[in-house]
């Protein structure tokens, strides 16, 4: 695969977004009551695609949203007939700008879920729709620790195309997936918006961004051996010390809907008289009621087993089935937090804890 | 009774869309067994026209109605709703309608507060000997909800104008 | 307003004698200088207790979870959260004999970029209204003239479909996730009517308009009881503001109802469980 770097200036960055806008339907971070989300844009002027505060949730929306149609039905005494929901707004051609790498390393986790035993054809239809652009970071957050997780950051390949400040004051648009090349290509070749003049060698430009990269795993705050706490957890099931680490949680399920990679989701139906909708919307493991059952046994009665389930299905079970965590240390859930609970720390913790028994 | 066509007859909250055609309200009557469902009884045996874009629903005390019953029906159907029960002072259960009352001046305002028109949301004391004050009541209703247009603001699925 | 030191040796001399199984009060998050709840289960995590002008989670809403379920509790308490703690003793919740409340004469909050929270701005009872021990000098207030919530006047100033608009944007940026519910507390309920799974009746789907069902339903249940402690908006991770359904609310009850805010008068129900003959009848036909 070649990979075609464009480079471009500050001006030229700029040009890119509004070509990007313009050839098509694009989402991008937008400020909306003191936080930013991905939404809808058209103009450069009404987002910010290189915002170095992080949205509150990631881009998961856009492909499983918080509330989807499954279907419609009609139910009567004659018998019961479905019919398939109106077409789908999320799986047309799209671009999402401004997508952190973690943002867009969440969906190759959720990748393998949702092409496991069953295949969720409207996520794939979604994920293959969408083309996402990236900043790199060059500034860790207070809450981040991605690069303590077990995969690559230097690897990019979670983006189809990755936006890059060179040393050299250029800016480097550069294409990582067949996916990416072909939308530039295609961008190019439709606006004619970049001088494509490469001075630097391509050694050179990947030694520079090896440096930068040096310094931005340098900036975590956060830091912990992935392996060492993966092996404890799976050992320490029973630890009370699960009942110290919610103590102060107050279920309120934010984190889970703000996580890029929490999917579990509950169906609802509205109904009136014989039509319905079947909704699929977010749920939380974190919630009283999530494994209630009918007849009124919940075998997660008490806050410390859904932490612990919480906990463990991150770093235990999904990797045990799938080979990764389900957790890329994006940190968002620890912002949204109203008591500012970390699942770093949390995995910490006890895992620390049940060392010293 | 005739009323005048329009040329373009929006709705109240969001001046941009237009109300169809022929457009007629649909009004959610919420009436108290004792007094007001009574008294619209009487309206009909004493044959006495009100409009037919009421709907009506009887709770056995104005208290019975919660502020979501008002809420879910103007997400549905309703482009207004009417409530009523019995004069203070005539409650069945001697005190419902002085708790519903509370209540439904704090909904009134709130919902008018979050953008629909206050006339969306009336309330009458309506007893089992006033039938010809049902009738007016009905009229003004309606009469005040036709001039506020359709209702478009947070409807269900299936709901949508 | 720095009660540090005073609260850990109440909190250790609670536990010396025997007198609670649990305290609850503020620690240093540990990453920055704001606070986080935390629940102290014995004498040697007493030190990590800390009462400044940063704790502002109200702690009350701990009272309704597993860790203080049928325990003894010590529990720090703002001017706010003690009047939501009046109410949860009025509505039979929580045993006051279980329960040692360290009262505060508090200063004030801020929030986490240090700006004074706009509810302590108009705070009318600053002083603990329940307590077994007092820290700080109460400021005896007294009655003050209600003022109606600024963002509420301005709101009630604008026109019809752009209030209806402003609020449209609102709902649609909520997620429902039901965090303003989970850290009232006063929504104390098992199972909370906008969970049910009963389709017909609440709706369970994450649209707009299930958002504004649930928002307008858990306002209204709060309606005459809520203390305006800002948890719910300090929850939101939409940063909705929330405070403007219950601020409205409160401006109406207590034009028209009572001369007192919810929670000030021990033994006080809310609004909507009581009644008057003069309670204002004009809008009714």
């Amino acid at each position: 695969m070649s990979v075609e770097t464009f480079v471009t200036d500050k001006a030229g960055l700029h040009k890119f977004y509004e070509a990007v806008m313009a050839s098509r339907e694009t989402y991008a971070p937008v400020e909306k009551f003191g936080k930013f989300d991905f939404k809808r844009v058209t103009r450069l002027t009404e987002c910010d695609p290189e915002s170095p505060i992080a949205t509150t949730q990631s881009i998961k929306p856009l492909f499983f949203p918080r509330s989807a149609k499954v279907m419609k039905y009609l139910a009567t005494s004659a018998g019961t007939e479905v019919s398939e929901v109106d077409e789908d707004p999320l799986a047309v051609k799209r671009v999402i700008l401004g997508a952190k790498h973690c943002d867009a390393r969440s969906l190759q986790v959720l990748d393998k879920v949702y092409n496991w035993d069953y295949i969720d054809t409207d996520y794939q239809k979604r994920r293959e729709n969408t083309v996402i652009i990236s900043t790199r970071c060059d500034q860790a957050g207070t809450h981040c620790f991605c690069t303590s997780l077990d995969y690559d950051v230097e690897n990019l390949d979670a983006m189809d195309v990755v936006i890059v400040n060179g040393a050299d004051g250029k800016i480097y648009i550069k294409a990582r997936t067949p996916k990416g090349e072909n939308f530039l290509t295609e961008l190019n070749t439709e606006y004619r918006i970049l001088n494509i003049e490469s001075q630097m060698s391509e050694e050179d430009k990947y030694g520079e961004m090896k440096k930068q990269y040096e310094s931005f795993t340098g900036s975590f705050r956060l830091k912990m051996d992935y392996k060492e706490v993966n092996a404890k957890l799976s050992k320490i099931f029973d630890t009370p010390e699960f009942e110290n680490v919610s103590g102060n949680c107050v279920s309120c399920n934010t984190c889970a809907f703000v996580c890029p990679t929490c999917h579990c989701f509950k169906i609802s139906d509205e109904k009136v008289k014989d039509t319905g909708v079947r909704y699929k919307s977010y749920d939380s493991c974190n919630n009283g009621y999530f494994t209630l059952m009918a007849g009124g046994h919940n075998p997660r009665p008490v806050k410390y087993r859904r932490w612990r389930q919480r906990a463990m299905h991150k770093f235990v079970y999904y990797k045990e089935r799938f080979g990764e965590n389900l957790c890329v240390g994006c940190g968002k859930c620890t912002i949204a937090c109203p008591v500012n609970i970390s699942i770093f720390e949390v995995v910490n913790q006890v895992s620390s804890a049940a060392m010293q028994e | 009774m005739e009323t005048e066509v329009k040329d373009q007859l929006v709705s109240i909250e969001k001046p941009q869309l237009i109300a169809p055609p022929n457009w007629e309200p649909v009004i959610m009557g919420i009436l108290c067994n004792w007094c007001s469902y009574a008294g619209s009884d009487l309206t009909g045996t004493s044959r006495i026209q009100y409009p037919p874009n009421i709907r009506i629903i009887r709770v056995p005390c104005s208290s019975r109605v919660d502020p979501w019953f008002l809420i879910k029906s103007l997400q549905t159907t309703a482009d207004g709703v009417l409530v009523s029960g019995c004069h203070p002072g005539d409650c069945h259960y001697i005190s419902g309608n002085y708790y519903a009352r509370r209540r439904f001046l704090v909904t009134k305002k709130l919902l008018n507060f979050v953008g629909f028109h206050e006339d969306r949301i009336q309330f009458s004391w309506v007893s089992a000997a006033e039938g010809p004050k049902f009738a007016k009541v009905v009229n003004k209703v309606t009469e005040d909800i036709k001039k506020l247009g359709p209702l478009h603001l947070y409807k269900k699925e299936n709901f949508e104008k | 307003m720095n009660y540090t030191k005073q609260i850990q040796e109440i909190a250790a001399k609670l536990f010396a004698e025997g007198k609670i199984d649990v305290f609850v009060g503020y620690r240093m998050n540990g990453f920055d200088d704001n606070q986080v709840p935390v629940l102290i289960t014995g004498p040697q995590e007493v030190s990590r207790l800390v009462f400044t002008d940063k704790s502002v989670f109200n702690l009350v809403n701990y009272l309704k979870t597993d860790h203080t379920r049928r325990k003894r509790v010590g529990l720090v308490v703002k001017g706010c959260d003690s009047r939501s703690l009046n109410l949860m003793l009025t509505e039979s919740q929580v045993k006051r004999e279980n329960l040692y409340v360290v009262g505060i004469c508090c200063e004030g909050v801020v929030d986490d970029a240090g700006r004074k929270m706009q509810n302590c701005t108009e705070c009318m009872v600053p002083d603990a209204v329940v307590s077994d021990e007092l820290l700080g000098t109460p400021s005896n207030i007294g009655l003050q003239p209600y003022a109606v919530n600024p963002d509420i006047a301005v709101l009630a100033e604008k026109p019809l479909p752009e209030r209806a608009a402003y609020f449209e944007e609102v709902f649609e940026n909520c997620i429902r996730c039901n965090a303003c519910r989970h850290s009232c507390p006063l929504c104390y309920c098992a199972k909370c009517c906008i969970d049910q799974e009963t389709a017909t009746l609440y709706n369970g789907a994450n649209t707009t308009s299930g958002a504004f069902h649930a928002l307008m339903t858990w306002s209204l249940h709060l309606a005459g009881r809520c203390v305006d402690c800002r948890n719910c908006e300090k929850a939101c991770p939409s940063h909705l503001p929330l405070h403007l359904l219950h601020k409205q609310n409160e401006s109406v009850i207590y034009e028209n109802f009572q001369e007192h805010l919810a929670g000030v008068i021990p033994g006080d129900r809310g609004a909507f469980y009581k009644y008057s003959m003069q309670d204002p009848d004009d809008f009714i036909m």
